[in-house]
């Protein structure tokens, strides 16, 4: 059979269609909830829906203001609060964890224990286990330590939960390192510590970049944990975005869809800034170079 | 005097015996080469001379001292790997610049040696560039580079061409000569392929499962090979090998020839191989060669220069090598009457493979 290799880069206009019919279906709701932002109370529950109307910066400044009931004045809301709280507890536990999980994925690969595989399985299976089942264990943990509301305390849980993962996928990367250049390094003289953070490092900064996203998506959702353990000084945004949800005036559809709207972007910036590191990642060194 | 010396060397991996007892020395300013199939021990002998292995047993003497357990950094040798092993995040420069940065060389230094060493391997042009972008023969030549640039003690070379293509491996092999006798670095050279051991090594050590079986100059391997692996090892094409039995002591006799050949050291009755090069055999019509049979030509492969034609003389398949005009007279099927020299057949015990006798009269 005949067939010529299409080059890349040059799909023809059927899997451009089909591409992008699923491509939108995936982006409508997301499109829908960003233009939602930018509408007037009015606008955002008319029937039918609106897609052309006036914008309006109103909900994003009622995330952070908002005018008191009782006294008419403009008062801080505690979002701006909760915003960092989400941006500080995420990077610090995923940045945390990937440092953990790089130091053990490289013990993994380059120094196996006797039964290597029966403790990286063990730590998979912690990962494995539903947060539901040990939710109630962690809870009274966390009360009786004090760790419960403190920034530490949500910091390590989520440390904890991203080193499973952490540690499996980075190990995948130094796997794949051609182990040869590490002894050629040696050869030439590099300490063994040199050999790990010149040599071996610089080779997986893209696994490492997608370890790091993935981990900091996972985490900047994460609900339940962060709604029983987080105080009200240390609440990360999905909680907050929760009860904004149960109002006795109803849901605020515009106010919350800014607030979504706001969330979105620190993924977005970050996935953005590292996207080609991730794209060589996230194929675990399928398209390398 | 030697310069490296290596003790039954022994390394296991779990159950795996890489290494079962290698020794052998090399000179100071010798190229030696190990000669083996694939997983016969050769990377394994070089790690663990090197250091990047850790021995089970045995010991490694390299210039006057005992370097058994001596760290991998600073035992003054360097390695080509056979996966070139260039840092891919580094430019060529930075390549070629790390030995002598961990050496602690000056920086102004560092830049006139890589100068001279991209001038001497002809990369100077790639400088800048990452080792990703470069040809086969480059990247090759930058692993070169990198391991020489420091003026190593002992250069240990591992399959270094196996990785490149055949014309650029014909280049190489004279590069690497010439980059001996300009440098006069003590060369270990392990290959799988016997064209670049005899070329190339002034000592070559034939290495088996592990174990050395035999260490001589490419001439004494090729002419007087130790058994019948040896024998096999070098020549190309192998040697013909033909089984028959001593029919009295120190006389073998083979079916297509009318006169018996003596053997030295057969006993009567003894099983024996017989070896003999394919070069050895001729064509009766040209002379010298005084046993003469006649044979059918099965198949001829032409290679260009000369045609390698393989006979039947009776039950015995044999190859021979014949100049290409010559074997042009010739096609499949045609009868042919060849010739050999007696004292060109080697003797090898059948059961054991160990040569025999010095070679066969008539
Ligand atoms: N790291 C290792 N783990 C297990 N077995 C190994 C390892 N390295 C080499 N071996 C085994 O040791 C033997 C010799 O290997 P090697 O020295 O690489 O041979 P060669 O270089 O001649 O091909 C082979 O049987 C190989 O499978
Ligand atoms: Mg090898």
């Amino acid at each position: 059979m005949a067939r010529k290799y299409r080059e890349i880069g040059k799909a023809g206009w059927g899997y451009t269609a089909i591409t992008s019919v699923v491509g939108f279906i995936y982006f409508f709701p997301v499109f829908w909830i960003i233009l939602t932002a930018f509408k007037t109370r009015t606008d955002a529950l008319a029937v039918p829906p609106k897609l052309f109307f006036t914008p309006t910066l109103e909900n994003f400044q009622s995330v952070f203001f908002r005018a008191s009931i009782t006294t008419g004045t403009s008062q801080a809301t505690d979002m701006g609060l909760y915003f960092f709280n989400s941006i500080f507890i995420a990077f610090t536990s995923v940045g945390l964890a990937l440092i953990v999980g790089t130091l053990a994925a490289y013990a993994f690969s380059r120094y196996p224990l006797k039964g290597n595989d029966t403790y990286l399985f063990i730590i998979l299976t912690t990962r494995m286990m539903p947060p539901i089942v040990v939710i109630i264990p962690i809870f009274l943990m966390f009360r009786l330590s004090g760790l419960a509301g403190s920034y530490w305390g949500i910091i390590l849980l989520y440390t904890a939960f991203n080193i499973p993962f952490s540690v499996w996928l980075v190990k995948s990367f130094f796997d794949e390192l051609n182990p040869e250049i590490e002894d050629a390094a040696r050869m030439d003289g590099a300490t063994e510590r040199r050999v790990f953070f010149n040599f071996c490092i610089p080779q997986i900064l893209a696994g490492l970049s997608a370890t790091f996203v993935f981990g900091l998506i996972l985490t900047w959702n994460e609900f339940l944990f962060a709604l029983l353990l987080t105080g009200v000084e240390t609440r990360t945004v999905p909680v907050a975005m929760a009860r904004t949800l149960g109002g006795e005036v109803g849901v605020d559809y515009g106010l919350l869809a800014a607030i979504v709207t706001l969330f979105l972007i620190p993924i977005f910036f970050v996935t953005f800034l590292l996207q080609n590191q991730l794209l060589r990642g996230v194929t675990f060194g399928t398209v390398k170079k | 005097m030697s310069d490296l010396r290596v003790e039954n060397l022994q390394l296991n991996f779990g159950a795996v015996q890489a290494l079962d007892g290698i020794s052998f020395d090399v000179a100071e300013g010798e190229f030696f080469c190990l000669l083996g199939p694939s997983a016969s021990g050769k990377t394994s002998t070089l790690r663990a001379i090197s250091g990047l292995e850790s021995l089970t047993a045995g010991s490694v003497h390299f210039a006057g001292g005992d370097v058994t357990e001596a760290p991998v950094q600073g035992r003054g040798m360097s390695m080509i790997f056979q996966t070139f092993a260039l840092y891919p995040h580094l430019s060529v420069e930075a390549n070629l610049a790390h030995p002598l940065r961990r050496d602690g060389v000056a920086s102004s230094e560092v830049k006139k040696r890589v100068g001279e060493v991209a001038e001497l391997l002809r990369v100077t042009h790639t400088l800048k560039r990452k080792p990703g972008t470069l040809s086969g023969g480059e990247q090759q030549r930058v692993a070169i580079g990198r391991a020489i640039v420091r003026r190593p003690k002992l250069l240990l070379l591992d399959e270094p061409l196996t990785n490149l293509d055949a014309k650029l491996r014909h280049d190489m092999r004279a590069e690497f000569k010439r980059l001996h006798r300009e440098l006069g670095m003590t060369m270990l050279y392990a290959t799988p392929d016997q064209l670049e051991a005899l070329t190339m090594g002034e000592r070559v050590g034939v290495i088996r499962d592990g174990k050395v079986v035999a260490i001589g100059p490419p001439r004494d391997l090729y002419q007087a090979p130790s058994d019948t692996y040896v024998a096999q090892m070098v020549g190309s094409p192998p040697i013909n090998f033909l089984q028959t039995k001593a029919s009295s002591d120190n006389q073998v006799t083979l079916p297509f020839l009318d006169q018996p050949l003596i053997a030295p050291g057969a006993k009567s009755g003894q099983p024996v191989t017989l070896g003999l090069r394919p070069h050895d055999i001729a064509l009766a019509s040209s002379g010298g060669a005084p046993l003469r049979f006649n044979a059918k030509i099965h198949l001829t492969e032409p290679l260009g220069d000369v045609t390698v034609i393989d006979v039947a003389a009776q039950e015995a398949q044999m190859k021979m090598v014949l100049r290409e005009e010559v074997a042009a007279k010739y096609s499949v099927g045609d009868a042919i009457e060849i010739a050999f020299d007696p004292t060109d057949i080697h003797i090898f015990d059948q059961a054991s493979g160990a040569r025999l006798g010095a070679g066969a009269q008539s």
